[in-house]
Order: structure tokens, then C-alpha cells, then sequence
């Protein structure tokens, strides 16, 4: 049965909220829950993931005609965990406080499951065109879905966004527990409640 | 493609892992090689930066390294011996490290040449509540948390108080909801002049003659 | 006498002061995914707690012999091939590599081990034993005993290694646990239809989360209570 192979400008928008990391596929949670306590170490992460994403689609995408099924897990890893480091390693360079800030969970991008997804359901089977546009659509979407969690833990929890003063702290008492695990965990249900509902009321419009 | 036999399939696979492999390495080796540099300084510069501010009169560039042994647990530390800009020796900084509320807390004590009054204190890195704990970081106004240090002495050990410590003693007040961190600090500054004062006391007064501290302006000097 | 309370300590915050799912977020794709029914959750956990010690273990030899800046193996072989001896050989732009590896490699043997000791676990699995490389928690500890090798003056040997990632695993089985029998009860409540999955999941995770966050300042207290109680 012949398939219709998304183009690039679907792989696009489709990554950015109708096949959202987050909120759809329930993908890189762990970094999604770990900074987003502020906007600045929310935005770098979202950065690093792009800088990897993309580029191992690129690479991954170059090769696919190379590929070997037993293989292709082991050249995932190898591609993904090469760029992390290399964007780990940038970060320590010229971002130190921010590197220092994030910690442990900039490698960890090596096992976000989304890098690895996309290269095995697009950029494996599709041109470089192609595996950019996803890739660039899947990061989009991946900042979306941080910035929306960091926004609602980072207003509450300091009253600040981006480290600027939103909400002064004379009239607003600063939710502790939403820098602290217990309000990630809450804030990610509920957005993740609101997206949903969002979802099936649109569903219901358009039935 | 082709029916190949099995074992020469697998093999033609591993090249291709094998070249990638080669490929990534040489990647990874040039990013050791250009940004290894930049990220040993800012590390080193993470202390280096503190020094003025933690020992008054102290010059960044003329910091020096040492190396001393515990004299209670026998490990190696790093301490830092700090040059004010005419060569006078001034103070040290001592990184000094404890069991907070949460997890470890780092923090650079200041201390004067003769190991005996506190100049200041830093706070290098912390996961201590916010809100509560982590407020042992600030050091801005007189009375924040790490100024409470400075003019204390190095003997007898530092207490910790829930309100104003009694005149004669040698302690600071905690911070209110956060005895436990404020303790943590304490502890780390107690035990690490209790295992290096004695052998910092026997190091030379006097810098080498070619003292190596990085410093933050390091442009001018990478020929790359 | 001091390295057992230290022990102790490492164990008793992996498993439940710094648990790593409740306070360092790795391992949440399992502990939402796998967490429907109380064995199959206690199944998962013992397994990832199986590849997570032999993980840890490789990944501290690696790096001890191998990877860290000054590393003995390297610096003999720099110096045998007549390399300038003043010089620091440091691999450590290859640890994170060499991890992955590590624990795929592991999976890979602890996936044939129970396939042949263990046929129906082995098939109730699954899918999910595979996806145990994935898990942010294996790599999280080989990442916090690398930490711990990078720093001179802390140089973890093995014992503090292998303690930190069974601490883990422990900890890690206790979370998934406790959220599969809360969620075996939740099965039979009325979830508002947003919420139902992860949603509600997360939102029962994030109060575990501040229930565990209890058991802060613990180990500031332990090495005291111990070191009277050993005396």
C-alpha cells in the first residue's frame, strides 16, 4: 500500500504541536521536569537539544543509504553522543555558570529518546532537507513545550522571567515549591491535563 | 543489495562503524585540544575571581597554588596563597567543603597571613533549599550571611547561634530557618583550618619567583 | 569504621534523600510507563537496579584506569611510546561514549542472562528491557561517579561507586513501586478524562516528590546517630 511520505514543510509544523516531544509523544521528560526552574537554563537546554537534533539528522540523513538494520542503533549512539559532547563541552567553554547550572543533565540529552526516534522514524529514511525541517520542527516544539513549564515555574517560584522582575515581590509570595521537584512534577501534570483537554476539545469542534 | 555471505555482510557493516568512529575521535580530540584550555581557566578562575574579594588588598594575578597535606586526615588539598600587588603577603584562600542540609556545600574561606582572623567567605557551590538555605550565598550588605565570618577567629572553633552571639564568643548568628546550613558552612570552615592551619602555618612567606596564576584577560596571551 | 557511615550515607541519600527519580528526574519514561501493576514494576526495578551495578562498576574501572585527566593507563602508554612525561593524558572527551557503551553493552548481557534463566520474565518484559539503555537513571550514576573521579580530593574507589548506583537502583524500585500500587488503586477511581495517563501520574509523582522531600537533612543527622551508635 503505497504511503504518503511527509514533506518536509509537514515534517515542520508537525513537530511543532501536533506531534509536540512533550506533550504528545511524552519524550525527554527527564530534562523537560530538571530545568526548567528558569527560563535562561530552559532556553540553553533547548539549544543544546537542537544543536544535537539537528545535526545527527544531518548526519544520520547523509548515511541512510549506508545502513545496516543490526547497526543502525549503534550509529545512532555514536553520532548522538559525539555531538553532545561537543555541545557539553562548548557550554563548559563559554558558558560556565550556565554549564555548571545544568550539570549532569546535558549529557543526558544522549538518552532523550526524542534524538533518537526522529533519526530512526525520519532522517533514516529521508533526504537531509527533509531530516532538517523535522529536525528544526521537533526543536521548536521541544522549546515550546520548556518554555511553557518554565514560564509557569519560574513566575510563580521567583517572580522573575528570564531573571527580569515580573511579579514584585511585595504583593506575591514566592511559591518555593515550584523551584523544588514536587512543583515540576505539578506543573507538568497539569499543563500536560490542560494540553490534553485543549486536544479533545478540538476534536469535538471539528467532528 | 546483493546476497553476501554472513560473515562478510557483518564485516562490510563495521566499516562503516569504524570510519565513523575514526571520523568522531579526530571531531572530538579538536575540541579537546581548542576549548580544554578555556574550560581548565574558567574553573580555575571560579577561585581565582574570589580572591580579592575574600582577602582584602590581595592582587588576582599574584595568587600563587600550594599544595599541603592534612594534618588530620593526610589527604592532599589545594590552598591558595594570596600577594597583594607590592609582593606583601596578605592572607590565604582555603577551599573548604561540608555536609549541608541538601547535599555538599563548597565554599573559599578567607583567612589572613598569620592563620589567625577570617577575611571573608565565598560560597562556590550549594543545592541548599531556596529560599531558606541558599541564601548562605549572599554577601552583599554588612549583615549578609557570608560577612557574618569576617573578623572571627580561626581558634577556638567557630559556633554556630540562633540569635545574636554573646559577646567573647567566637561564633555567628544562623540564618533564621536555616540552622542546618548555616551549621554546614560553619563545619566546612572549622574542619579544613583545623586540618590545614598547621601546615599552611610551615609554608614560605614569600611567592616564587615566577608565580603561574591565570587571570581573566588571558586574550592577549593564547597565540592560537 | 568512618568509610561504613560513609557507605551508608551514600546509600541511604541515593535511595532516599537525592532519590533519582523523585529528586533528580532520571528515569521517569519507565517509572511512567512500567508502573501499571505492582510486579511487573518491582520486575522493572530489580533489573534496571541488575544493569545499573554493572554499569556503575565497568564505567568507574573505565574511567579510573582510562578516562580521568592523569589516568595510570594512558600515562604508561604515553610514556612507553616515549611521549614527554611531564605531560597530563587526558581522555575524558571520550567518557560519554564510553558510557552509552557501557550500558548498552550491559542491557545486552543482562537481556541474554534473563532470557535464558528467566524465559517468562524474559517475555513479560518485552519491548522494555531493550529500552532499559534509554533510561536517563544508568547513565545519571555513571555521570555522578565520574563527577566523583574528576575531583582530586574526593577519588571514589569502587565500594563508593557500586554503593551509589545500588542506592540508586533501591531507590528507583522503591519510586516505581509505590507509584504502580498507587496507580493500581487509582485504576479504580474517576480520574477527569484530561488527566488520565500521565497526567494524573505526574501529578501523584510530584506529591511523592514532597513526600520524599521528608527525608531531607537525614543524612546530616545519620553520621552523628551512627557514629554513637558504633562507638
Amino acid at each position: 500500500m503505497p504511503s504518503h511520505e511527509p514533506t518536509a514543510a509537514e515534517r515542520f509544523i508537525n513537530g511543532i504541536i501536533p506531534e509536540n516531544p512533550v506533550y504528545r509523544q511524552l519524550l525527554g521528560m527527564c530534562p523537560t521536569l530538571a530545568v526548567t526552574a528558569g527560563m535562561k537554563p530552559a532556553m540553553t537546554m533547548a539549544a543544546a537539544t537542537a544543536f544535537v537534533l539537528i545535526m545527527a539528522n544531518i548526519i544520520v540523513s547523509l548515511i541512510r543509504g549506508l545502513l545496516k538494520p543490526h547497526l543502525r542503533i549503534l550509529v545512532f549512539t555514536l553520532t548522538i553522543a559525539t555531538f553532545v559532547t561537543i555541545a557539553d563541552r562548548v557550554l563548559a567553554a563559554y558558558l560556565w555558570e550556565m554549564s555548571k547550572a545544568l550539570g549532569p543533565y546535558v549529557p543526558l540529552i544522549i538518552v532523550n529518546c526524542l534524538i533518537i526516534s526522529r533519526c530512526e522514524i525520519c532522517s533514516s529514511k529521508q533526504g537531509p532537507g527533509v531530516a532538517i525541517a523535522d529536525a528544526v520542527g521537533m526543536s521548536l516544539g521541544f522549546a515550546l513545550a520548556l518554555a511553557s513549564i518554565a514560564t509557569v515555574r519560574e513566575i510563580l517560584g521567583a517572580g522573575t522571567w528570564f531573571g527580569l522582575p515580573v511579579l514584585s515581590a511585595t504583593w506575591w509570595p514566592t511559591w518555593g515549591v515550584m523551584m523544588l521537584p514536587p512543583g515540576a512534577f505539578l506543573t507538568l501534570g497539569l499543563l500536560l491535563g490542560l494540553a490534553e483537554w485543549i486536544g479533545q476539545k478540538k476534536k469535538q469542534s471539528s467532528a | 543489495m546483493s546476497e553476501t555471505s554472513p560473515k562478510s555482510g557483518y564485516l562490510r557493516q563495521a566499516w562503516l562503524v569504524i570510519l565513523l568512529a575514526l571520523f568522531y575521535g579526530a571531531a572530538l580530540a579538536g575540541v579537546q585540544v581548542t576549548l580544554g584550555p578555556r574550560i581548565a581557566k574558567n574553573k580555575l578562575n571560579e577561585t581565582y575571581e574570589q580572591v580579592p574579594k575574600i582577602v582584602p588588598g590581595a592582587d588576582q594575578t599574584k595568587t600563587v597554588p600550594r599544595t599541603v597535606k592534612g594534618e588530620v586526615d593526610g589527604k592532599e588539598y589545594s590552598v591558595y596563597q594570596a600577594f597583594s600587588m607590592g609582593g606583601d603577603h596578605v592572607g590565604w584562600v582555603v577551599p573548604a567543603s561540608g555536609q549541608g542540609f541538601a547535599d555538599r556545600i563548597d565554599v573559599l574561606v578567607g583567612i589572613d597571613a598569620p592563620l589567625e582572623t577570617i577575611t571573608g567567605l565565598y560560597v562556590l557551590d550549594q543545592k541548599e533549599t531556596p529560599g531558606l538555605g541558599n541564601l548562605i550565598v549572599k554577601n552583599e550588605e554588612p549583615d549578609d550571611f557570608c560577612n557574618r565570618f569576617k573578623q572571627l577567629q580561626a581558634e577556638p572553633t567557630l559556633e554556630v547561634f540562633k540569635d545574636e552571639p554573646p559577646p567573647g564568643s567566637n561564633g555567628i548568628r544562623a540564618l533564621s530557618g536555616a540552622t542546618i546550613s548555616s551549621k554546614g558552612v560553619a563545619n566546612a570552615v572549622n574542619s579544613a583550618l583545623d586540618n590545614l592551619k598547621g601546615p599552611m602555618g610551615a609554608l614560605p612567606d614569600r611567592p616564587p619567583s615566577e608565580p603561574a596564576a591565570p587571570t581573566s584577560e588571558t586574550d592577549k596571551r593564547e597565540d592560537d | 569504621m568512618d568509610t561504613l557511615i560513609a557507605l551508608i550515607q551514600i546509600a541511604i541519600g541515593a535511595a532516599l534523600i537525592n532519590n533519582f527519580v523523585l529528586y533528580y528526574f532520571v528515569g521517569i519514561c519507565p517509572f511512567l510507563g512500567v508502573s501499571r501493576r505492582v510486579d511487573t514494576a518491582f520486575g522493572m526495578g530489580c533489573a534496571v537496579t541488575f544493569v545499573i551495578s554493572i554499569a556503575a562498576t565497568l564505567s568507574w574501572a573505565f574511567t579510573y584506569f582510562i578516562l580521568r585527566p592523569e589516568a595510570p593507563l594512558p600515562t604508561w602508554v604515553w610514556e612507553t611510546l616515549g611521549g614527554d612525561p611531564g605531560t597530563k593524558v587526558d581522555l575524558s572527551v571520550l567518557s560519554y561514549i564510553m558510557y552509552i557503551f557501557v550500558i548498552a553493552s550491559s542491557v545486552q548481557f543482562v537481556e541474554m542472562y534473563v532470557r535464558k534463566f528467566f524465559p517468562p520474565l524474559y517475555k513479560s518484559f518485552g519491548v522494555f528491557l531493550p529500552l532499559i539503555t534509554t533510561n536517563c537513571a544508568i547513565l545519571f550514576a555513571c555521570l555522578k561517579i565520574l563527577a566523583e573521579l574528576q575531583d582530586p580530593e574526593q577519588l571514589w574507589g569502587l565500594h563508593q561507586a557500586l554503593t551509589l548506583a545500588v542506592g540508586g537502583g533501591v531507590g528507583f524500585t522503591i519510586a516505581i513501586c509505590l507509584m504502580a500500587g498507587i496507580r493500581e488503586e487509582l485504576d479504580m477511581c474517576d480520574v477527569p478524562k484530561p488527566l488520565r495517563g500521565a497526567g494524573i501520574s505526574l501529578i501523584v509523582a510530584g506529591i511523592m516528590a514532597m513526600a520524599f522531600a521528608g527525608f531531607a537533612g537525614m543524612d546530616s543527622g545519620i553520621k552523628d546517630a551512627l557514629a554513637m551508635f558504633l562507638k
